[in-house]
């Protein structure tokens, strides 16, 4: 069980690599560039992990993203939940 | 293959277009210096870092096929490659150095799951 | 149930080329307000340009150098940066300046030059170990 942090757009290599490592049971958040992923929610991983997958809500906001995200009821976290969701996963890999 | 102290260091990154796939492996050595049992896995363009033919390019590229043929002597035995990157490089194997393992697409989840320690370059 | 853990943080970007020192000191300063301690930050590839004493952004900008400095300050956090990264792209202490007979150096504590064992050792050490890149 660990937590994935993916900082590339849902198209970068960093996302295909990242896809492949994913397991059953762990989570992602999505960072920085990751975050326009909230503009396709037809993204494959959108349906693969499913109430584990999570973007941060202040770089939504920074790229103007922030109401896309919210109307296609994607889950967001805010930094201090960022930190929360590390308590929870003793393993975290970042894909850049 | 299961060894939960050991550190697994992915590289992803091909030689000659940044220096994430040189520092990835100094790490992976010094690691191994320092006594930790150490597991390689390539993914995606890191893969070209296996090419077996690699010459010595122009006058002031550094190759880094040397460090990948000194990382045995560090005891650094397991290298692993993503078998669906390398079907999607249509890299054959005989084209890498030898002492690889391919890994199937649906183990690779596995690998992360057991290696307690991981360094992503 | 988890607090009072403690944090390593490996930072691989440049200031001002990639948002992931800005993440990562965003990230440093949540880590402290839920009550956990930062064990060290290691910068290492790009990361290095982090510790350049001589970044001089415009004054509407986040100085991220200074930035680190006062973390340093307010929470006593060790900011190493790999010396053999840090060589090869310019950036020198005082005493690798007069050891490669050079005028000048950018490097200053609180950051400090060491070796990639570090890293790993503060890989070890740490309950969470995050990557900024």
């Amino acid at each position: 069980m660990m937590l994935h942090i993916l900082t590339k757009t849902p198209d970068s290599s960093a996302s295909i690599e990242m896809q492949q490592a994913v397991g059953e049971q762990d989570s992602v958040l999505l960072i920085e560039e990751a975050v326009s992923a909230a503009l396709d929610p037809a993204w494959a991983v959108w349906e693969q992990h499913q109430s584990r997958i999570f973007l941060l809500s202040e770089d939504l906001i920074a790229r103007g993203l922030a109401s896309i995200a919210v109307d296609n009821e994607l889950p967001m976290l805010d930094m201090d939940g960022f930190v929360a969701l590390t308590e929870q996963y003793a393993k975290i890999v970042t894909w850049y | 293959m299961a060894t939960p102290d050991a550190l697994l260091v992915v590289i992803r990154h091909a030689p000659h277009s940044s220096n994430w796939l040189r520092e990835g492996l100094d790490a992976a050595l010094v690691a191994a210096a320092f006594g930790q049992p150490v597991h390689l896995l390539f993914m995606g363009q890191g893969i070209m870092a296996l090419l077996k033919e690699q010459g010595s390019g122009a006058p002031g590229q550094k190759a880094t096929l040397p460090i990948i043929d000194m990382l045995e002597m560090y005891d650094i035995d397991a290298l692993w490659v993503s078998e669906e990157a390398l079907q999607g490089l249509r890299i054959r194997q005989d084209l890498l150095v030898d002492g690889i393992t391919p890994v199937p697409a649906q183990e690779i989840p596995m690998l992360f799951q057991q290696h307690a320690k991981i360094l992503n370059f | 149930m988890h607090h009072g853990l403690h944090y390593g943080l490996l930072v691989m970007g440049a200031p001002y080329s990639s948002p992931a020192p800005h993440s990562a000191l965003r990230f440093a300063h949540a880590i402290i307000a839920r009550g956990h301690k930062i064990a060290g930050v290691f910068f290492y590839h790009d990361g290095v340009h982090n510790g350049a004493s001589l970044m001089a952004p415009p004054q509407d900008e986040l100085n991220l150098h200074e930035a680190w400095r006062e973390l340093n300050q307010q929470h006593a956090i060790p900011l190493d940066i790999c010396i053999a990264a840090a060589l090869r792209r310019g950036l020198m202490s005082e005493s690798e300046a007069q050891r490669h007979g050079q005028p000048a150096f950018n490097v200053a504590p609180p950051f400090e030059l060491t070796g990639l064992g570090q890293l790993l050792d503060l890989q070890q050490r740490a309950d969470r170990f995050i990557t900024f890149a």
